[in-house]
């Protein structure tokens, strides 16, 4: 008998990938709104997995930073963009047949290694609790060093972004 | 935590952070003067890190862990040594070559430092976050670095290539690492190391292993993820495409050893095959791809390549002469292709082509940079006396003995021998151009700012340096190597 929250977990774990691949791979819509959209409900349903993992507050900032935030940025920059010429681009059947052997392949080596895997709790680790406290206590303890490049990035980004999309160059 | 053991790093965020923040207030026509003043800063903070690492020393430990994600080590401080040097001869050139941008001449150097921060904490790292976290910045301070001159084409179709492909290596390299945590319950190389003979029997680990090192192959443009560097050396800025070509794979180069010689050796020395395979195609495609090329950027991306199948031979190798081996190399590099690449962005900073037979009449118009480019091709070549024939002994000195045991590495010594014998007819065809190329258009001398002139002299010094002194180079990379722990495959011996 499964218990209740194995069966989320297959529903949400099976609309993810559903989703995912209605938003790359959509057979009846190839407007990128669409699969905008579908990129939305892949990450809400990404954030009932992390629920279930007891990892609420990565669940929340999941919703409301990438459902939210990202994708209303990635929904200005389709708008910006020239959507009729995309629809007059045709599929190169050669990239389309090379990609489905990459991901074939890929997906092969995933579902063998994970088949072949037994279910083992490694030894010395203990379950992490997602708490916000205990969250912000990993990030800004031990994590501190990687937390801090990320802050570079993030500078790195925006004097990139800045620098390459400038209007004038003088 | 001793803050003392970052103090490198600290200084040289701290000089990034000043040089984007100078630009404020500086007048527009004194921004070059800005590059000077970091190349001085980048050369003092090589003073200071000319320390070697008495001892092991980790920081910032993750809970349950019981060493830190980041290590200092000597491995560690001569890779820094390594980065903060490439980047003093790549700034150098960059203040020569900015007046080709349009735009955010100061930015450029100060990416430069970031690109380089990033490249020093991958030197001393020992956990997958603070390697993701690293590799990330470079990866993504060098999406900009390469599409810097958006007035060109080919610089923004450079930065895209990379921005997507790097972008598809990271993702697939952020997956293998969950995979990692999700099997061994932590991130810690010293952790995975104590582990690694119940690893070595998890499929899922070995998997997320395999899903790392796409991402680290990457980085140094190996077979099959080379397809990138031709084009992104081609279209970026010529110092963009020195940085990357030196910084961006010894990064990919000190993380491959880290991984494959500390974290995993036991898993690597099951895989001997794999690198051996890996490692000869890389030669051969490199080797092969380069003989018809006429652009002299496009050839260097395919000489690196070759180059990335060379470093390779080293990890086929699973022994510390390998490591040597490699360390060697990638310093001999350091000077060669910075040399190459100092004359190349002197030349196109005023000729807009980079085409093979633009360089016909040099030796005319300037036998200075004349000679070093030639030094750099014929080190680049394996020519004795110089730097990269004895990086490329050492490394075929390492398969040697195995050869006798394994005959796979005897097929692998024959492929390298083939890959250094096309390697002179490509490296030469740029020589021949040079020195015996068509009736040259323009004769009047190039003109050299003594900054140029400084980093040309130091790289060809180092190119004789690496090529008749072998034994002192070999003496201050010893205790580096001794950090790494390599294990060799059942049934192989060191020596025969």
């Amino acid at each position: 008998m499964p218990q209740f929250t194995d069966l989320l977990f297959y529903a949400f774990a099976g609309l993810t990938l559903l989703f995912g691949f209605l938003c790359v791979a959509n057979p009846l819509s190839r407007n990128p709104v669409t699969s905008a959209m579908f990129l939305v409900l892949t990450i809400i349903s990404m954030a009932g997995l992390f629920v279930l993992l007891h990892a609420f507050f990565l669940a929340a900032v999941q919703i409301l930073v990438y459902a939210g935030a990202v994708m209303v940025l990635f929904l200005f920059v389709i708008m910006l963009l020239d959507l009729k010429e995309e629809d007059r681009r045709k599929l190169n059947k050669t990239a389309v047949g090379l990609g489905s052997l990459a991901v074939l392949g890929l997906a092969g080596v995933l579902v063998r290694a994970m088949l072949a895997a037994k279910p083992v709790i490694a030894a010395g680790s203990k379950p992490v609790e997602g708490s916000t406290k205990e969250l912000g206590r990993i990030l800004f303890e031990s994590y501190l060093l990687p937390f801090e490049i990320l802050s570079i990035l993030l500078l790195v980004a925006m004097v990139g972004v800045i620098l390459l999309s400038k209007k004038d160059l003088k | 935590m001793n803050s003392s053991l970052i103090v490198v790093e600290i200084l040289v965020g701290l000089l990034g952070l000043g040089v984007l923040l100078a630009d404020l207030w500086l007048p527009a026509r004194n921004r070059r003067q800005l590059g000077w003043a970091a190349a001085l800063g980048v050369g003092i903070i090589f003073f200071v890190s000319l320390k070697d690492a008495a001892e092991v020393t980790y920081a910032f430990t993750a809970p349950g862990a019981k060493t830190g994600m980041f290590v200092q080590d000597s491995l560690a401080v001569f890779f820094k040594q390594f980065f903060l040097l490439a980047a003093l001869v790549v700034i150098l050139m960059a203040v020569e070559y900015s007046d080709r941008f349009a735009t955010g001449v100061s930015e450029y150097f100060s990416l430069i430092l970031f690109a380089l921060l990033g490249m020093l904490f991958t030197a001393s790292t020992n956990d997958f976050t603070l390697m993701f976290a690293s590799l990330e910045l470079i990866t993504i301070t060098f999406v900009i670095l390469n599409s810097f001159q958006r007035d060109r084409a080919s610089s923004i179709e450079a930065g895209v290539k990379y921005l997507i492909l790097g972008g598809t290596s990271s993702a697939i390299m952020v997956f293998g690492i969950a995979l990692v945590f999700g099997s061994a319950g932590t991130t810690n190389f010293n952790e995975i190391a104590a582990a690694q003979k119940t690893l070595a029997t998890s499929p899922v680990f070995l998997t997320g292993l395999l899903f790392v090192l796409g991402g680290l192959l990457f980085k140094i443009a190996a077979f099959p993820f080379q397809i990138w560097a031709p084009d992104v050396y081609q279209g970026s800025p010529a110092p963009s495409t020195a940085f990357l070509a030196v910084g961006s794979k010894a990064a990919g180069i000190v993380l491959l050893l880290r991984v494959l010689f500390s974290a995993v050796p036991a898993i690597t020395a099951q895989w001997h095959h794999l690198f051996a395979g890996i490692a000869a195609i890389t030669i051969l495609y490199g080797s092969l791809c380069a003989i018809p090329q006429r652009s002299i950027k496009r050839l260097m991306g395919y000489s690196s390549i070759a180059n990335a199948g060379f470093l390779l031979l080293g990890i086929a190798a699973v022994s510390k002469a390998g490591a040597t081996g490699i360390i060697y190399y990638i310093a001999g590099y350091l000077f060669t292709v910075l040399a190459a690449f100092t004359v190349i962005s002197v030349i196109l900073a005023r000729t807009e082509s980079d085409d093979i037979s633009s360089l016909s009449g040099l030796a005319r118009r300037s036998p200075g940079l004349a000679a070093g480019l030639t030094l750099a091709m014929a080190s680049l070549a394996g020519i004795p006396p110089l730097a990269g024939f004895v990086g490329k002994f050492l490394l075929l000195k390492a398969i040697i003995p195995l050869g006798a045991q394994d005959p796979v590495y005897y097929g692998l010594l024959a492929v390298a021998v083939i890959g250094v014998v096309i390697s002179i007819y490509y490296y030469f065809g740029v020589i021949r151009a040079i020195y015996w190329g068509g009736k040259p258009t323009d004769l009047t001398p190039i003109p050299t700012s003594w900054g140029v002139r400084g980093a040309l002299l130091l790289c060809v010094i180092g190119i004789f340096w690496l090529g008749v002194m072998p034994d002192t180079l070999i003496q201050i990379s010893t205790p580096a190597v001794e950090v790494l722990r390599p294990e060799l495959p059942l049934g192989l011996q060191a020596k025969p």
